[in-house]
Order: C-alpha cells, then structure tokens, then sequence
C-alpha cells in the first residue's frame, strides 16, 4: 500500500507538473513521424506520469483517476483499435495494415490515408501500453494490500 | 349570599377559562413561529445547496477551462507544427487531458482568479531571473576566491503564506536561486540552507516573500477579495 | 562556434566522472541517490549539446525531456522507497 507523500513540495510539484507530462506523452504519440516518439515511446511517458501520481498522492487518489478496471478496459481499447484498423484494411481488400486502402473511406489521397492510418495505430498502440505498464504498477504495488 | 357566591364562582370559571385560550392561543402562536422558522431553514438549505453547487460546477469550469488554454499553449510550444490539423490535434488532447485532469494542476483557486493568477505569476517571472543573475554573480565571487569565505548555516524562519502552492513557490524560488537551498517546510516553518551571511540577511528580508504572498493572493489581497466575491454572492442569489 | 560547444561538452562529461565517483564510493545511499540525480541533470546538458554539434536541436530537445522525466520519476521513486526502508 503506497501512502501518499508527506512532503508538501514533492506532493504540490508533482500534482501540478501531472498534466504536463500526459501532454507531453500525447504530444509524442501524436508527432511519431516528424521527432523521435511513437506508441510505445509516448505510452511509457504517458504511464511515467501515472506512477508519479501513485507514488507522489498515494494510491487511493490515483484510483479516482485510473483503477485496475479502467486500466483493463483502456487496454482492450488500445487492442481494438489496433486490430480494428488493420481489419478495416482488410476487409476494404488489401492486406492487414494496409493503410492506403483507407483512403476509400476517408474520401482522401493515399499518402494523407497512409498518414491517418499510423496516427490511429499509433494510439492504439500507446493506450494499450499506458494500461498495461499501469496494471503492472498496480499490480505490483497492490499486492500486500489484498492479502 | 348564595347568588354572591354563584356570581363568584362563574366570574372564576370565566376567568380561568379566559387564561387557558390565552395559554391556547399562546402555544398556538409558538407552533406557527416554529413551523415558520422550520420552513425558512429548509428554503435556506435549499438555496444554499443551489449556489454551492453552481459554485461547484462553476469552479470545476474555470479549472477546466484554465488548465486546457495552459496545456494548448504548452502543446504549440513544443509542436511548431501551426497547420490546422496540428493545432486540432492539439487542441483535442488539451481538452481531454484537462477534462480528466482539471483538480490537478488548479486546488483551491476561488472562482475568476485564476487569470490574475496566471498573470503575476508571469509577471513574478523576470523578477526571479534577475534575483537568480546576481546571486548568481555573488556565490561565483565567492568559490572563486582563493580563501573561499563562505559560511554555511541552516536557517529558519516562519512564514505568513497559508496554502501549500504559495510555500512550494517559494520554497522552488530560494532552491532555484543560487547559495540557498530549502531543506524542509513543516508547519510553516522553512528550513533553508544558506551559504554565506548576505544570502541569509537577504532571505530575512522577505521580499521574496512578499511577491510570492502578491501572486497567490494573501496577506491583505485576502480579505478585499472576500469582501468583492461575497458582494457577486449576493447579486446571483438576488437577496 | 562548433569547437566551443565540443570543449564544453567534454568538460561536462568530466563532472559526470566527478559525480560517477560519488556515486561509486559514496559512503551512505543518500550520497549516491544525489550523485545519480546530478549525473542525470549533467547528461540533459550534454544530450542538448550533442543535438547542436549535429545541427539537429529540435529532435534532442524532445529526447532530453523524457531524460528530464523519468530522472526526475525516479528520483522520486528512489527517494520513496529510502523513506520506508530506511537508511541502508
């Protein structure tokens, strides 16, 4: 059971840089294809920001913001729309991942399609990891309190 | 002698009869007092429990709407990319992360402050950079020194801030200016390590202080503020 | 100019050894939790230095807020775990 710090800067810094970070992890999700970044990369900053949280706030506090079960069904969403995407390529008659296909349904060119493609899968991938690398935290961090 | 008595004894059973409708009557007026005094203090909770949670709701927005402008700002700083499908981008993230996030980064802020907050605190800015240039200078001039006067020592000093965001602002003010280091605040005490005898005085001083105090709203700014906020109580109830 | 920035760079990666050897021979964990912190804070410098040598400022500005981040994380972490285990 992780209680919440005593100290009032390090509880008071790491409440207020929160945000930022999540920010900052979306931020590198989104730009994955100008600076160095992507899913994982973003999803792991994305995650960082919730184990500050955790330990800085205690882990009640962070339940009110992300519980085990939110964090399963946000990975389960990061799945689908992983999955989902490279379905949709499929079914719409190219290969799985084949993002160019999209371009029919968007109603745009090949290359923006391509474009809006990755971003998808991009946050597919970085929910997915964000949840994962938190139910591991939790998991870890929760286990002398169930027992 | 017998009609006397009879005459009496009505007079008597009048007038004790007169004394219980008044006792009546009394106990009458009491029990329509009370019901009436029950039924104010139910319309005031009512009333009351309306404008807190307007307030509430109210609060909640101004934080919201606070930290996504902050994020949004943040988000342009770091992307350089100002096409509109970058900035929707933006904009969409900044929006969910503050919709999720809004008692994060904003406690305790009284409604329609935080533009004044925001504001000084940008102001308080410049200041502290020049404060961190000449200290910087100072600690220089000393460790390059072939004899290196310093003298460490740990002071402590109360301090007149109330909330914990105006003592960590100050607390990450002296950290960041250079010879004074805060070790621990507990109970409104702040424990700094200072590295020579004019750092020190300077801390004693309380400028610092007093321009944290500004920011945030404390000291004086407290009560004129109460006394405008109660004044827009007023106005939305329309007492 | 690009000299300039090389020799600061080097002499960063000095003070790194400076504080490498706090970090190995420090007598308490404390030490050395602060040697780590400043280890960290000196390769941030470093990383912004190597992004201006190979021109490309933009992209190791990004890399060395996530070193910020997570040095920052795990000092705090750290610091943590030193408070319920105690002094080793």
């Amino acid at each position: 059971m992780i209680q919440k710090s005593d100290d009032v800067i390090v509880r008071t810094v790491a409440r207020s840089l929160m945000p930022f970070i999540l920010i900052y992890g979306l931020y590198v999700v989104m730009h994955g294809h100008y600076s160095p970044g992507g899913g994982f990369q973003g999803g792991v900053i994305l995650a960082a920001g919730f184990v500050l949280l955790t330990v800085t706030q205690g882990i009640e506090r962070t339940r009110q913001h992300m519980s085990q079960k939110t964090a399963c069904v946000i990975s389960s969403v990061g799945l689908l729309i992983y999955a989902g995407i490279g379905a949709l390529c499929l079914i719409l008659g190219g290969r799985y991942l084949d993002y160019g296909r999209l371009s029919q349904l968007l109603q745009v060119d090949q290359p923006t399609a391509r474009s809006l493609g990755i971003l998808g899968v991009e946050i597919g991938v970085a929910l997915g990891v964000m949840a994962v690398m938190c139910i591991i935290f939790f998991s870890i961090f929760a286990a002398d309190e169930t027992e | 002698m017998e009609v006397t008595l009879l005459i009496e004894a009505t007079e008597n059973a009048f007038r004790i009869l007169e004394e219980a409708r008044s006792h009546a009557a009394g106990i009458m007026d009491t029990t329509i007092e009370l019901m009436a005094e029950e039924h104010r203090i139910i319309e005031e909770k009512k009333v009351r429990a309306i404008f807190t949670g307007a307030r509430r709701r109210r609060a909640r927005f101004q934080n919201f709407a606070g930290t996504a402008c902050i994020l949004f700002v943040f988000w342009v700083l770091l992307s350089g990319h100002f096409d509109l499908f970058h900035l929707t981008l933006g904009g969409l993230c900044a929006a969910f992360v503050a919709y999720f996030f809004h008692d994060l980064l904003f406690v305790n802020v009284r409604v329609g402050d935080i533009r004044t907050v925001v504001w000084r605190f940008i102001r308080y800015i410049p200041w502290l950079l020049g404060q961190i240039l000449i200290a910087n200078m100072h600690v220089a001039a000393l460790v390059l020194r072939p004899k290196m006067p310093i003298r460490p020592r740990i002071i402590t000093f109360k301090t007149k801030l109330e909330t914990d965001i105006s003592r960590v602002t100050l607390a990450n003010s002296i950290t960041l200016t250079p010879g004074t280091v805060t070790i621990d605040i507990r109970e409104g005490e702040f424990y700094v390590h200072a590295l020579s005898h004019l750092v020190a005085e300077e801390l004693y001083g309380g400028e610092m202080e007093d321009r944290v105090a500004h920011i945030f709203m404390e000291g004086d700014h407290l009560y004129v503020q109460d006394v405008l906020d109660a004044s827009r109580i007023y106005e939305t109830l329309g007492v | 100019m690009n000299t300039f920035f090389l020799l600061i760079g080097i002499g960063m990666c000095v003070l790194v050894l400076g504080c490498l050897f706090r970090v190995t021979y420090g007598p308490t964990i404390l030490n050395r939790a602060a040697g780590i912190s400043a280890v960290g804070t000196k390769t941030l410098v470093i990383l912004m230095i190597i992004g201006v040598l190979h021109g490309r400022i933009e992209m190791f500005v990004d890399i060395s807020m996530v070193y910020a981040l997570l040095n920052f994380v795990g000092c705090i972490v750290l610091a943590k775990y030193l408070e319920r285990a105690g002094d080793i």
